[in-house]
């Protein structure tokens, strides 16, 4: 077995909000081996777009270890921290937001070169703007234009270079096609995935949309409200859901075929409950259509059903 | 099926300025019949939400101008109409729904007394406060929404429910004709689940008519009867959700747009995108729209503009098609 | 490089045909180049000797082909002293506003940028002289050190600086929360270089506004101030002392009020109108 590039043990993050102590992300460990790919799906306020800016380590997490390459960086001082940054790096959701606009887009791929202080001189950072821009499909004579002047499959592009410049090992994509259109979306995924290939990068890909997901992952763990309710092989999770939240997912996706037309589905009632101070037991008790006694007494721990597959609910016993 | 409600012709409509003209939709028709669901699906920027808002009447006055095209509805053409005929229509004979449920409500009213100012302003048949109140009471259970929580403000409500309040909103005068822009977009899929059930259930029930604007194949193929692709402002395939969904005679951006969905049963990982980007509407091409990204572009797609081949009521603007055995329209 | 400089002259294009559509913004741009104008090349319309020149003979006459604007109750000529007022009236207008800004620019991206305790010591300390009217303010300054033109300066810049601080701030909150200034932190770049390289440039469009229409604001303080004897002292010909001197004539001479209170209002009025131009062509989201 190959060694894990990443490794998240018992990972917490609490904010404190007026309303209470909120649990974004609540207890959820994982591994990632070098040059796969993890896909991490949830609906919004499940907590995983703080996972995957915990693992940045902007702020500490609140208890728990994150191993790259089997160091602890999850509470490291800043000069430590700064030899690791470079290694781990962000492409974001909105190519929009996520761009000074006040910069053209060369300043905007230099940056993290100037920052880091990883090129020694002005004809080395061309060089390599240059060669990232190739690698991500950026036109070289685009390279004076400003964010608000491209598209937003340009910009997202822009986005993947500049996370790409550090050469790192290990890149967050935080919904990097959701806002996407189809027919760039789809150009952009396969670019992370022929990146993944050609620079044997690692990737925590967090999203809403499951067939995406299906799409680029090795792995897939299905969060609901800070905690990883299942976790299996990507093929395995869609033959095979076990969890009663991973099925309303997977049955909630309107799929674009005739046979779809005007069908019955099983619907989950309800809606997303909050997580602050959540209630001990499954946080989906309260929408699960199974749900008994049993569910809303102690926290359920992940237990395996199958091979590499993980399940929190007593159903799957 | 009923009788026609909504037929819209040749719908043209440019917003200019004094720096350019941008050709946001260009001649587009289709027809809606009673208690049918149309899907206008297409990319940012295909023209689907003016062309929704040109039918609204909702175009912004300064810049927006529909230089030819006919929209009718109930036998009238709603573009000869006066602002305060349009009025009378608008909200009660029919409505539209926006994307954002965030931003579409107005945040220092309660919800039951937003649900009811269509009925005050539309009180055709003298309704009391009472009645009003009743009714409001009861689109609201008939959303899933308990009426107890009439009185609570729209912070109160999470973004499924605002959805919901929205779509009391738009259905509380039993309008004939519902346009839905993104109505799930912003919302996740168990609840984008639970709101499009909804919606095809009232439609059932009250014989509405509904446009659902969208991009997402999905939700057309469960929710629609007849569907519209849209591409740089023209409707570049148009048939029942049968002629789009299956069949081999396709537009080539119909087969690029399912080309891109990433599917959930099938095992290749590559996806086949449509490579290129969207045109700039400021330029109106020669040829077709959509030449410059097409596989099968020949020459005389970037000289001609591709006229309209009907065949069973399937129709498809493209050149590819002229030779075999179909119509001409228009 | 040339690809460069052809940018940037695209993008001052686009800036001017924005800036052009609001006609009293050009209007007020003009007035703003001819009085600056003026206090560029006062020397050379009529020397500075003219100012001070006492002619016992032509004490207070009207207005003549000889003394255009008329001469005072020393007999100087009006209208050298209106013209090289300009420069007064100029110089303290931009410098204390480029003062105020500069220190409304440290601290209030300070207390919007880190928040927290920093936040709350500045905006406690701005409040507290939030609280002093700024004419009182400039006055109380003015009283403790005396009347010349650095404590005139420095009073007026005192109270410019709240508004400027409350201003910054506020756009720097909005400007800090967008996800670009989280991409600068993911690749580990200092606060001093997300201030200045992500959040200033960002938050530009208002403070360039404001400082506009600020110059404005400290030119009519600055007259008011010497108008009522706390600014710049007789013989010099600042427009606001002119005011105060001629206040005596003002049934016999009324020019030697008119004159200098044109002036004063027309400078003002053009800066203001041109921050307002400026507020439209600086504002993306009104673009077309």
């Amino acid at each position: 077995m190959e060694q894990n590039l990443l490794e998240v043990r018992n990972l917490k993050k609490y904010f404190h909000t007026p309303a209470g102590l909120l649990h974004a992300v609540d207890d959820v460990s994982f591994s990632i081996p070098g040059g796969k790919t993890m896909g991490v799906v949830g609906e919004s306020g499940c907590g995983k777009s703080t996972l995957g800016r915990s693992l940045l380590c902007l702020e500490p997490p609140t208890s728990g270890e994150i191993l790259f390459r089997g160091k602890n960086i999850a509470n490291l001082k800043k000069k430590e921290m700064k030899a690791i940054r470079p290694k781990i790096q962000m492409v974001f959701q909105d190519p929009y937001s996520s761009l000074n606009g006040r910069m053209t887009v060369r300043q905007l791929i230099a940056e993290p070169l100037l920052v880091s202080k990883l090129c020694r001189t002005r004809a080395e950072v061309d060089k390599k703007i240059d060669e990232i821009m190739d690698t991500v499909g950026l036109a070289r004579r685009l390279d004076m234009a400003y964010p608000h002047e491209l598209d937003g499959g340009r910009r997202q592009r822009i986005g993947i270079a500049r996370a790409l410049i550090l050469e790192p090992e290990f890149v967050v994509c935080d919904e990097p096609v959701s806002a996407l259109d189809v027919s760039i979306q789809a150009q952009i995924l396969n670019l992370l995935m022929d990146l993944q290939e050609s620079m044997g990068l690692t990737y925590l890909f967090i999203t809403h949309d499951l067939s995406v997901v299906r799409h680029i992952s090795n792995e897939i763990m299905v969060m609901y409200l800070g905690k990883c309710v299942e976790k299996a092989e990507a093929k395995e999770i869609f033959r095979n859901p076990v969890h009663p939240y991973t099925k309303a997912l997977l049955g909630s996706i309107p799929i674009p075929s005739v046979e779809s037309c005007h069908k019955k589905r099983e619907l989950i009632q309800g809606e997303v409950t909050s997580p602050v101070n959540p209630k001990p037991g499954c946080r989906f008790a309260v929408r699960c259509p199974y749900a008994s006694e049993r569910c809303r007494q102690g926290d359920i721990p992940l237990k395996e059903v199958g091979r590499g597959h993980f399940v929190a609910c007593h159903m799957a016993e | 099926m009923g009788k026609e409600i909504l037929e819209v012709k040749n719908l043209t409509i440019q917003y200019r300025t004094d720096l350019e003209t941008v050709y946001a939709v260009n001649g587009i028709s289709f027809s809606l019949k009673e208690g049918e669901t149309l899907g206008l699906v297409g990319e940012t920027g295909a023209g689907k939400t003016t062309a929704a808002l040109g039918i609204m009447g909702l175009l912004p006055e300064r810049t927006a101008v529909i230089p030819k095209g006919e929209v009718k509805f109930d036998g009238k053409d709603l573009l000869k109409l006066s602002e305060q005929e349009m009025q009378k229509i608008r909200g009660s004979k029919m409505s539209m729904i926006f994307q954002d449920p965030m931003t579409a409500l107005n945040p220092v009213l309660p919800v039951g007394k937003q649900i009811g100012e269509a009925l005050y302003l539309h009180n055709e048949e003298n309704l009391t406060n009472s009645q009003i109140e009743e009714k409001v009471e009861e689109t609201l259970e008939l959303v899933g929404i308990p009426k107890e929580r009439k009185v609570e403000y729209p912070y109160q409500f999470s973004g499924g429910m605002r959805q919901r309040v929205v779509i009391a909103i738009a259905l509380i005068c039993n309008p004939g004709l519902l346009i839905a822009d993104e109505p799930t977009t912003a919302l996740d899929v168990t609840i984008q689940a639970q709101i499009l059930t909804m919606i095809c259930n009232l439609q059932r029930k009250y014989g509405t008519s509904v446009i659902m604007i969208t991009h997402d194949l999905g939700v057309v193929a469960e929710t629609c009867d007849k569907v519209a692709i849209m591409y740089a402002g023209e409707v570049v395939e148009y048939g029942t959700l049968r002629d789009i969904f299956t069949g081999d005679r396709h537009h080539p951006y119909t087969e690029g747009l399912f080309g891109s969905i990433p599917s959930l049963t099938g095992d290749s990982r590559r996806l086949h995108p449509i490579e290129g980007l969207m045109p700039d509407p400021t330029k109106k091409p020669e040829g077709c729209w959509f030449a410059p990204r097409c596989g099968k572009c020949t020459e005389k797609c970037k000289k001609q503009v591709p006229p309209v081949y009907e065949k069973d009521g399937h129709q498809i603007r493209c050149h590819l098609f002229d030779e075999q055995d179909t119509e001409e329209v228009q | 490089m040339n690809r460069k400089k052809e940018k940037r002259n695209a993008q001052i294009k686009e800036f001017w045909r924005r800036y052009k559509k609001n006609k009293a913004a050009v209007t007020g741009l003009v007035i703003l180049c001819v009085i600056v104008g003026i206090a560029i090349f006062a020397d050379l319309i009529i020397p500075y000797s003219k100012c001070v020149e006492q002619v016992g003979a032509d004490r207070l006459q009207w207005p003549s082909a000889a003394h255009w604007f008329g001469t005072d109750e020393f007999g100087r000529d009006l209208f050298a002293r209106v013209i090289h007022g300009a420069r007064y009236s100029l110089f303290i207008g931009v410098v204390t506003s480029l003062i105020a800004l500069a220190v409304g620019a440290v601290l209030g991206a300070s207390a919007g940028y880190f928040g927290g305790v920093v936040d709350n010591v500045i905006c406690r300390i701005i409040d507290v002289f939030m609280c002093v009217p700024p004419i009182l303010l400039s006055l109380a300054v003015v009283a403790a050190l005396g009347t010349s033109m650095r404590n005139l300066i420095i009073a007026i810049t005192i109270s410019c600086i709240p508004g400027n601080v409350r201003l910054i701030r506020s756009v720097v909150l909005t400007v800090a929360e967008q996800d670009y200034v989280e991409v600068a932190r993911s690749y580990g770049a200092s606060n001093a270089r997300i201030i200045f390289r992500y959040v200033l440039p960002n938050a530009m469009g208002p403070i360039i506004v404001n400082t506009t229409m600020a110059i404005s604001d400290m030119i009519l303080s600055a007259a008011g101030l010497s108008f009522i004897g706390m600014g710049i002292q007789p013989p010099s010909p600042e427009w606001g002392a002119l005011l105060s001197a001629a206040q005596t004539y003002i049934f016999t001479s009324p020019y030697l009020l008119a004159f200098p209170g044109i002036f004063i209002v027309l400078s003002s009025l053009s800066f203001n109108l041109v921050g307002d131009g400026l507020t439209d062509a600086l504002d993306p989201k009104l673009k077309d």
